[in-house]
C-alpha cells in the first residue's frame, strides 16, 4: 500500500499551487487519476499501510475524494462478500462522514460511485431497522453536490420516501424546501466543456449519463412533489406543504389529461390552504384549464367543505365532515380534516381581532363555535385555555390579562406583528437579491430557449412565411402563422420582463 | 327603524316582497297620491297599497275595484276584488260583479278577433304603414286587457315596418311601458339605448326626462344606486308636461310610470345612500335641474341638508318617519330597507371620522332608540370593512385603526416580490418539465379518457416502496 499512496494522492496536487489550476488541466488530471485507480484490484485497495493503519484513516476524503471513494467501495464489496477484517460499524461511520465531507468538485466525476454509496447507506439503515439514520447523511450529500438544490434527482425521491417510511420528517426539510427548477433529461441544455467548471448550472453536470441521477417518469416527479408536501404536512408546516402541493397541482398536462397524483395533491392542497389561510384558495395561474375542470368534479366534497369553512357555521362544517367520513378515509385525509375542524374556531377567534380591540373570554366563547363538537365551548375556562394556547403558539397576536373575580380580558394587537425598520430593510434587501438571482435564471432559460433547435426551426419558418407574405401570398399562410403563434410556448416568459 | 316595522302578527315573517304588511298610517293622502298617475300604473299601485297597508287597505282596494271596472283587465279586477273580499267583505265593491266580467270578457275577445283579422288584412295587402299600426293597436289592446307578454310581442313586431325615426321612438316607448309593468328592466334599459341611438336633438328636449327617469328606475332595480342617483339628478325639469313648451308626447307617457314627486324621492334617497357629503352638496342641493323636483318633496331636501351639515340623527329620523310611505311605493318597496341601511352605515362612518375614539354610549344615543344597542351593527360594519375601527367591549369604546401607510406599502411590496418570485420560478419549472419531456400526455387514448392510467392503479403505485433508481 505504501508504494501506492503517493500515486493515489497525486491529485489534486498538495499543497495547492499558488495559481489555481485551469479547468482543462483539472479535467485531465482527475480523469487520469480515476483511470489509474479504477485499474487497481480491490485487494490492493484494501491493503493496510506499513504502520498497520487502515487507509481510510489516512486519506482525507475532503481533499482526495477520488481514491477515498474507490477504497470505500472496495470495502463495501468486501463487506458484502463477508471478507474478514471489515467492520460494518466502521464502514458505516466512514460512509456517513464521507457523504458530509467529500469535495463537491471531484465528486462530479464519480456519479455512479456516489450513487452506490448513498444507496448502500440507505440499505444498511433499512436493514438495521433504523431508516432515519440514513436521512441526514444523504441530505448532506445532496446539498453538497448541488447547493442550490434546484435540480431534482432520483435520490431526492428516494430520500423523501425513506423519510415518510421512517416518519422522521425534520431532517430532510433543507432538501425539500428548495424549489425544484430542473429535471434530469433536459435535452436543450448546452454541453459543458468541463464538468469541473464551478460556474455551470447543476443541470449540466447532474445528468443521467453522469450517474448522479437517473431518468424520471412524470409520475415520479409528481410523487416527489406530493410526498414532500406530505412531509411538510407531517411537520404542520402549512406554507411549505402548499408550495410543494402546488407544484403537483399546476403540473403541465397536455390534452386534458390529469394524473391521479395531481388530483390527490389537489385534495390535500385544499385542506392545507384552509389550515394556512382559512379559505378556499384560487388555483395557481399556470394550472391547465382542463385540469382545473377535472379537479372540480373529482374533489367536490373537499371544495364543499372548504366553502362551508369559509362561510358556513360550525355545526354545518361538522355535519359535512361527518357526512364525508368514508371519502376522507379512502383518500387518507382523515387526519387533515380533523386538523381543519380544530382550526375552525381558531380562525373565528382570529377574525374577532379584525373587529374588536378588547374583548372578554365569555364574549369570545359566546361568539365562536367549535367545529369539533358543533357547539360552543363548554366553559369560559376552555375558552381561556384555547386562547392561551393560540397566543403561546404565535397564532394570535394578543395579550390576555386576568383579574380576580372577573373574567379574563383579551387585548388584540392592532395590526399583527409589525416589523421594525431595520428588519424590514433586511427583508426587502433579501427579496431584491432573490429576484436578482432569479433574473439570472430567467436569462439563462431564455437563452436556452432561443437556441433550442425547434425554436430556431420555427423562427426560420416564420421568416420564410413573412417573405412569402410580402410577395403577395395572403390568406392560408397568414392564418397558418397565427396558429403557430398560439401553439408556441416560447413567449411564456414574456410577461415576466 | 324597527319600531315602525308593522309586523305584529309574526315577527319572524320576512319583511320582503309579498308578505310585507304595514299597519302604520302613511303620510300621504291616497286620493291626491293616485291623482299623480295615469293609466294602468294607478291600478297596480292601488292594489299594492291595498295588499300591503292595513290602514289604507280597504280604501285603496275600493278605489282599485272601481278603477278596474273602468278598464277591461279582468285579471286585475279579480285580484283587487279577491283581496277586498278578505279584508272588507261588507263593502259593496267586495261583491264579484259577474255580469261585468262576462260582458268584458266577450268584448275583449271580440276586440282581439277584430284587431287580429284587421292585421291579417293589412298583411295581405302588404301595406307597411297599416301593418305597423295594426300591430300597435293590437299591442295596446293586449296591454289594456293585461296580456303583457303578447303586448310586448305585438309592439316588437312593429319594428319590422318602421319608416321614420319617430316610429322607432314610439315602439321603444310602448315597449318600455310594458316592460316597466312586467318589471323587465333589461328590456327597459335596452330600449332607452335604442331611443338614444336614433333621436335628434329636438326629440331630446322632450324625451330627456322620460329617458333619464326610466333608466334611473332600471338602475335602481338592479341595485346600482349611484348610477340611479346620477340619472334622476340629471333629469331636466318638465317631467309633468306642464312647464315644457309645446305639446309634449313624453309628458303624458311619463305619468303612466313615474310622477315628479317620485323623481325627487328616488333621486334624493339614492344620492343619500351613495354620495359623499361634498358630492351631495354640489350635485343635489345646488343642482338647478333637480331643484324643481326637490321642491315637491321638502322633507327629502331637509334630510339631505341635515346630512350635509353632519346632523345625522335628524336626517335619519326624517327618513324613518317616511319609511311607511316608501314601503307602499311600487318601485321603492324592495329597496328601501337596503337604501336606509346604506344611509345609516354612511352616517355612522361619517360620525366617526373626526374622532379617534368614541364611546359606544354616545353612538347609542345618536343612532339607536333608547334601550337598544348598536354593538352588533358596528361589528357587522367592521366585518364588511365599511368601518375602519375596533370595538373595545370592556371599556365600551370604538377606536379607529391607526393607519401606517409606510409599513403597509412595505408589506405589500414584499408580497408582490414574493408573488413574482413564485410565478417566475413556476414558469421556469414548467419549461424545464416540458424541456425534459416530462409533461403528461394523454393523446394516446384519445380525448375520451382524460384521466390517465394512474387513476386505476395510483394506490398501488403509492404503496410501492422500491424505485428503479432508488435505494
Amino acid at each position: 500500500m505504501d508504494n501506492l499512496l503517493p500515486n493515489l494522492l497525486s491529485f489534486p496536487p498538495h499543497p495547492p499551487r499558488p495559481t489555481p489550476m485551469s479547468d482543462y488541466l483539472y479535467d485531465q488530471g482527475i480523469r487520469d487519476q480515476i483511470d489509474f485507480v479504477k485499474k487497481l484490484a480491490d485487494s490492493k485497495l484494501l491493503q493496510q499501510t506499513s504502520g498497520g493503519e487502515d487507509v481510510l484513516d489516512v486519506i482525507n476524503p475532503a481533499l482526495n475524494t477520488v481514491p477515498y471513494t474507490f477504497i470505500l467501495l472496495a470495502n463495501l464489496s468486501a463487506l458484502k462478500k463477508g471478507t474478514k477484517g471489515v467492520d460494518m460499524d466502521k464502514i458505516w461511520g466512514k460512509m456517513t462522514t464521507f457523504l458530509g465531507t467529500f469535495d463537491p468538485r471531484q465528486i462530479r466525476y464519480l456519479g455512479e460511485q456516489l450513487s452506490t454509496i448513498m444507496e448502500a447507506v440507505a440499505n444498511i439503515a433499512v436493514a438495521n431497522r433504523q431508516p432515519w439514520m440514513a436521512l441526514a447523511p444523504i441530505r448532506d450529500a445532496l446539498l453538497r453536490l448541488d447547493p442550490t438544490g434546484s435540480m431534482l434527482t432520483t435520490h431526492h425521491l428516494a430520500l423523501v420516501k425513506l423519510a415518510l417510511e421512517s416518519r422522521s420528517y425534520k431532517a430532510i426539510v433543507p432538501v425539500i424546501e428548495k424549489f425544484i427548477l430542473y429535471f434530469p433529461g433536459i435535452t436543450n441544455q448546452p454541453k459543458p466543456k468541463y464538468i469541473c467548471d464551478m460556474s455551470i448550472n447543476p443541470v449540466q453536470f447532474i445528468t443521467p449519463t453522469s450517474g448522479l441521477t437517473q431518468k424520471f417518469k412524470y409520475q415520479e416527479v409528481l410523487e416527489y412533489f406530493l410526498y414532500s408536501g406530505m412531509v411538510f404536512i407531517g411537520l404542520s408546516n402549512w406554507e411549505g406543504a402548499l408550495q410543494c402541493l402546488e407544484n403537483a397541482v399546476a403540473y403541465p398536462a397536455k390534452e386534458g389529461s390529469v394524473s391521479k397524483i395531481m388530483a390527490e395533491a389537489y385534495k390535500k392542497w385544499i385542506l392545507v390552504g384552509l389550515l394556512h389561510e382559512g379559505r378556499l384558495l384560487s388555483l395557481p395561474r399556470s394550472t391547465s384549464a382542463n385540469a382545473a375542470k377535472q379537479y372540480h368534479t373529482l374533489a367536490k366534497p373537499y371544495e364543499t367543505l372548504a366553502q362551508i369553512f369559509e362561510n358556513g357555521t360550525a355545526s354545518r362544517l361538522k355535519a359535512e365532515a361527518d357526512q364525508g367520513v368514508s371519502v376522507w378515509q379512502n383518500d387518507c385525509n382523515t387526519g387533515l380534516v380533523l386538523h381543519v375542524l380544530a382550526a375552525y374556531q381558531k380562525f373565528q377567534i382570529r377574525n374577532l381581532a379584525n373587529i374588536y380591540s378588547k374583548i372578554s373570554i365569555p364574549e369570545i366563547v359566546s361568539q365562536t363555535m367549535s367545529a369539533e363538537t358543533g357547539n360552543k365551548l363548554p366553559s369560559p375556562q376552555a375558552g381561556e385555555k384555547l386562547v392561551q394556547d393560540m397566543i403561546n403558539q404565535g397564532e394570535l397576536h394578543a395579550t390576555m390579562s386576568s383579574s380576580p373575580g372577573q373574567p379574563s380580558v383579551v387585548t388584540f394587537a392592532v395590526s399583527g406583528p409589525v416589523l421594525t425598520e431595520p428588519e424590514m430593510q433586511n427583508e426587502l434587501a433579501a427579496a431584491t437579491e432573490r429576484i436578482h438571482a432569479l433574473t439570472k435564471e430567467i436569462k439563462q432559460t431564455d437563452r436556452m430557449l432561443t437556441h433550442d433547435k425547434d425554436y430556431i426551426k420555427y423562427v426560420q419558418k416564420q421568416k420564410k412565411n413573412a417573405k412569402q407574405g410580402s410577395l403577395g401570398d395572403q390568406g392560408i399562410s397568414g392564418a397558418d402563422m397565427e396558429w403557430g403563434d398560439a401553439i408556441e410556448d416560447e413567449d411564456i416568459m414574456g410577461s415576466l420582463y | 327603524m324597527s319600531q315602525t316595522q308593522g309586523l305584529p302578527a309574526s315577527p319572524t315573517q320576512s319583511r320582503s316582497k309579498k308578505n310585507l304588511l304595514v299597519s302604520d298610517p302613511p303620510k300621504f293622502d291616497l286620493e291626491s297620491y293616485i291623482a299623480n298617475y295615469k293609466g294602468r300604473t294607478r291600478l297596480e299601485r292601488l292594489i299594492l297599497i291595498g295588499t300591503c297597508s292595513s290602514y289604507l287597505g280597504v280604501e285603496a282596494l275600493k278605489l282599485a275595484v272601481r278603477e278596474a271596472k273602468k278598464g277591461k283587465d279582468i285579471k286585475r279586477y279579480l285580484e283587487a276584488q279577491n283581496h277586498l273580499e278578505t279584508i272588507g267583505p261588507q263593502e259593496p265593491e267586495a261583491i264579484r260583479d259577474k255580469a261585468w266580467i262576462e260582458k268584458t270578457e266577450k268584448q275583449n275577445q271580440a276586440e282581439t278577433q277584430r284587431l287580429e283579422a284587421e292585421l291579417k288584412g293589412y298583411k295581405n295587402n302588404l301595406i307597411k304603414e297599416s301593418i305597423r299600426m295594426g300591430n300597435e293597436d293590437l299591442g295596446k289592446h293586449y296591454q289594456a286587457i293585461g296580456d303583457l307578454p303578447r303586448a310586448f310581442d305585438s309592439f316588437s313586431r312593429m319594428r319590422q315596418d318602421v319608416s321614420m325615426t319617430k316610429h322607432i321612438i314610439d315602439i321603444s316607448q310602448h315597449l318600455i311601458g310594458v316592460a316597466v309593468e312586467q318589471k323587465n328592466w333589461v328590456a327597459v334599459s335596452s330600449n332607452v339605448q335604442k331611443i338614444r341611438g336614433v333621436m335628434t336633438s329636438e326629440d331630446e328636449q322632450f324625451l330627456q326626462p322620460y329617458l333619464y327617469t326610466t333608466e334611473g328606475l332600471a338602475f335602481m332595480d338592479s341595485g346600482e344606486y349611484y348610477n340611479a342617483a346620477l340619472r334622476f339628478l340629471q333629469t331636466q325639469p318638465g317631467l309633468g308636461g306642464t312647464s315644457a313648451p309645446g305639446a309634449i308626447p313624453g309628458g303624458s307617457v311619463c305619468n303612466t310610470i313615474i310622477s315628479p314627486n317620485d323623481v325627487a324621492v328616488y333621486g334624493g334617497l339614492c344620492a343619500l345612500a351613495t354620495m359623499e357629503r361634498n358630492e351631495l352638496h354640489s350635485q343635489v342641493l345646488e343642482n338647478s335641474k333637480f331643484r324643481t323636483y326637490l321642491e315637491l318633496e321638502p322633507h327629502i331636501r331637509r334630510a339631505i341638508t341635515f346630512f350635509v351639515n353632519s346632523r345625522y340623527s335628524a336626517c335619519l329620523s326624517i327618513l324613518e318617519a317616511y319609511r311607511t310611505d316608501y314601503w307602499l311605493d311600487i318601485h321603492l318597496q324592495k329597496h328601501i330597507d337596503e337604501i336606509y341601511h346604506l344611509v345609516r352605515s354612511k352616517s355612522i362612518v361619517q360620525y366617526f371620522i373626526p374622532f379617534s375614539c368614541v364611546t359606544l354610549d354616545s353612538l347609542n344615543a345618536a343612532f339607536v332608540p333608547a334601550g337598544k344597542t348598536i354593538d352588533k351593527e358596528l361589528a357587522m360594519m367592521i366585518q364588511r370593512k365599511d368601518l375602519e375601527a375596533r370595538i373595545d367591549t370592556q371599556n365600551r369604546l370604538l377606536t379607529s385603526v391607526p393607519s401606517a401607510p409606510r409599513s403597509a406599502l412595505q408589506t405589500s411590496t414584499l408580497e408582490t416580490a414574493k408573488e413574482y418570485e413564485r410565478e417566475a420560478r413556476r414558469r421556469i419549472q414548467h419549461m424545464n418539465i416540458v424541456g425534459a419531456d416530462l409533461e403528461i400526455k394523454g393523446g394516446k387514448r384519445g380525448g375520451l379518457a382524460p384521466i390517465d392510467d394512474l387513476f386505476d392503479n395510483g394506490r398501488e403505485l403509492r404503496s410501492r416502496n422500491t424505485h428503479p433508481g432508488g435505494f
